[in-house]
């Protein structure tokens, strides 16, 4: 029975700590920006192949792929900006929403496609991962689980620390809360965009990284994790950050628990059960303002 | 207009402004001093406050002309900020859910150093002690009263040359209008340059050295406060007696 139980929980807080990085990239550009980053997933396949590209092609050691990775992830997050993001914010504000959602879907497809296009569709083996486990009496735990967990926890609270430490978050998080007394204060709100999606991006694609260490590359990897955590977004309530990773945690240790005990095809049922429920009873989301402030 | 020979810090040229297809401001000039304590009195919707707006940047200027030192003002708010313009807006503006001492610091955002912000914190408790023993509070938690104090406070963590109030009485008690005012007075004491917009002129009547009269966008009477208050026409036909 213990191993049982651990083997749930291993799967839950791996799966969980997952899609808690792939959620708060997407709950923090929500959170400040009122933008549905749509593209995310591909930023995350980006940053899992850009770890490839750099280990395996070029023959780097790991720790360039995973910097790579972070980099490219960064760059996209900016480049997004500099290209799409700024001049949908010079047009008519009130459409600004639907708008980048729509472009972020475009370049979301266009990216994967340019990854399908480079390195074909066959799935590729992530350089980035360890072997073996860690043997505690009747428990086994894998050093790949235990890699992503404490991987996770480092960068929530590297991120935690950016967001409520600092100069740079507390300049992010007053844009989200009030962005007209950030102006106010001489907070330029364009730098704070650029400064989320650049954040986004890097966290993307160690997300990347991480996912594709647990799976394998291929072009539509980050499609799965970027509707799991949209769904994390929704539950928690969208923007809000610590809800989301709560969310992310507790939903993944449901979905395992519910695979173990109803087999693997009603896990994402359950998810979409829990999300409607969610909905029809909190609309705001479980930790959710009732109505989110825009840019 | 200045109610003082010195140099305006503040001034303001045909000013025209408004939101999308609504013109509110329709011509405003008149200037402002180092040290002085200006009001703009008028009824409500009549564009006391999109006056202090445009001066901050939130709202766009259509036409004329904004100069702050001499210099014309940057259109975006933040470099508006940075000259040192600090507005208090109506309604507080607050960041809900950050303290009471974050919501302060972001008034020192642009601060140069941490000893300056050392120095501002020091002075806005002196000032509001009230705000020290609510340091770690949400904002979204404290009494309309306390807020109304935040915003002020962080105000002067701009360490602002200019302070533009908006209707800082706007919904509270008598007792906590009474405490509001008296920090005002401290801050004129202080000679600190005061813009402050207020519905009712008797509240300002020993405290501003200048008052304009605001109505549908435009100044239609300027002089004293005592003067205005002696004017009973005006007093009926503007602010309803």
């Amino acid at each position: 029975m213990l191993d049982i139980l651990t083997a749930i929980l291993i799967a839950g807080l791996t799966t969980g700590a997952l899609y808690a990085l792939a959620t708060v990239g997407l709950s923090l550009v929500w959170g400040s920006m009122g933008m549905l980053n749509m593209a995310h997933a591909a930023m995350l396949t980006l940053g899992g192949y850009s770890a490839f590209t750099l280990c395996t092609v070029l023959g780097l050691p790991v720790i360039a792929g995973f910097a790579g990775a972070i980099l490219v992830g960064a760059v996209a997050g900016g480049l997004l900006y500099v290209l799409i993001v700024r001049n949908l914010l010079k047009t008519d504000k009130a459409t600004f929403e639907s708008n980048v959602m729509i472009a972020t879907v475009g370049i979301g497809i266009a990216l994967e496609n340019a990854i399908l296009l480079t390195y074909g569709g066959q799935p590729l083996k992530q350089p980035i991962s360890a072997t073996g486990s860690f043997i505690l009496g009747p428990v086994s735990l894998p050093y790949q689980n235990m890699l992503i967990v404490l991987v996770v926890i480092a960068l929530m609270a590297v991120i935690a620390l950016l967001l409520g430490r600092t100069r740079m978050g507390r300049a992010i998080r007053a844009t989200a809360q009030n962005r007209e007394a950030a102006q106010l204060m001489g907070v330029a709100v364009n730098s704070v965009y650029f400064q989320v999606l650049v954040l986004s991006g890097a966290i993307a694609g160690i997300c990347g990284v991480m996912v594709s260490s647990m799976t394998q590359l291929s072009p539509p990897l980050g499609n799965d994790p970027m509707l799991k955590a949209f769904i994390m977004c929704v539950v928690a309530g969208l923007g809000n950050l610590p809800g989301a990773v709560a969310a992310a945690f507790g939903l993944a240790l449901l979905e395992a628990f519910v695979q173990y005990v109803a087999g693997a095809r009603w896990g994402f049922p359950t998810l979409l059960f829990v999300v409607i429920a969610v909905l029809i009873w909190r609309p705001a989301g479980l930790f959710g303002r009732v109505q989110i402030r825009r840019m | 207009m200045s109610a003082s020979t010195q140099p305006p810090v503040l001034s303001l040229s045909n000013v025209v402004s408004g939101y999308k297809g609504l013109q509110v401001l329709k011509g405003i000039s008149f200037d402002i001093a180092a040290g002085d304590f200006v009001t703009v009195v008028g009824p409500n919707g009549h564009g006391k406050s999109t006056l202090l707006k445009t001066i901050s940047g939130l709202v766009p200027l259509t036409s004329g002309a904004i100069r702050i030192n001499g210099e014309p003002a940057p259109g975006k708010p933040h470099t508006i900020a940075g000259l040192g313009v600090a507005h208090v807006p109506q309604g507080d503006m607050l960041f809900p859910e950050m303290s009471v001492l974050e919501n302060l610091l972001m008034g020192a955002y642009l601060a140069p150093s941490k000893a300056e912000i050392d120095r501002r914190l020091d002075e806005v408790y002196t000032l509001l002690p009230k705000l020290s023993d609510r340091r770690d509070q949400v904002a979204s938690s404290l009494s309309g009263g306390e807020r109304r104090m935040v915003g002020i406070g962080r105000g002067l963590m701009m360490g602002g040359q200019i302070l533009l109030i908006d209707e800082p009485s706007l919904g509270l008690a008598p007792l906590i209008i009474e405490q509001i005012y008296g920090v005002i007075t401290e801050l004129s004491r202080s000679g600190r340059t005061i813009l402050l917009v207020e519905e009712n002129p008797a509240r300002v009547a020993d405290l501003a050295d200048h008052l304009h009269l605001l109505d549908d966008g435009i100044i239609v009477w300027s002089g004293p406060p005592a003067e205005l208050l002696a004017r009973d026409e005006l007093l009926a036909t503007y602010l309803g007696g």
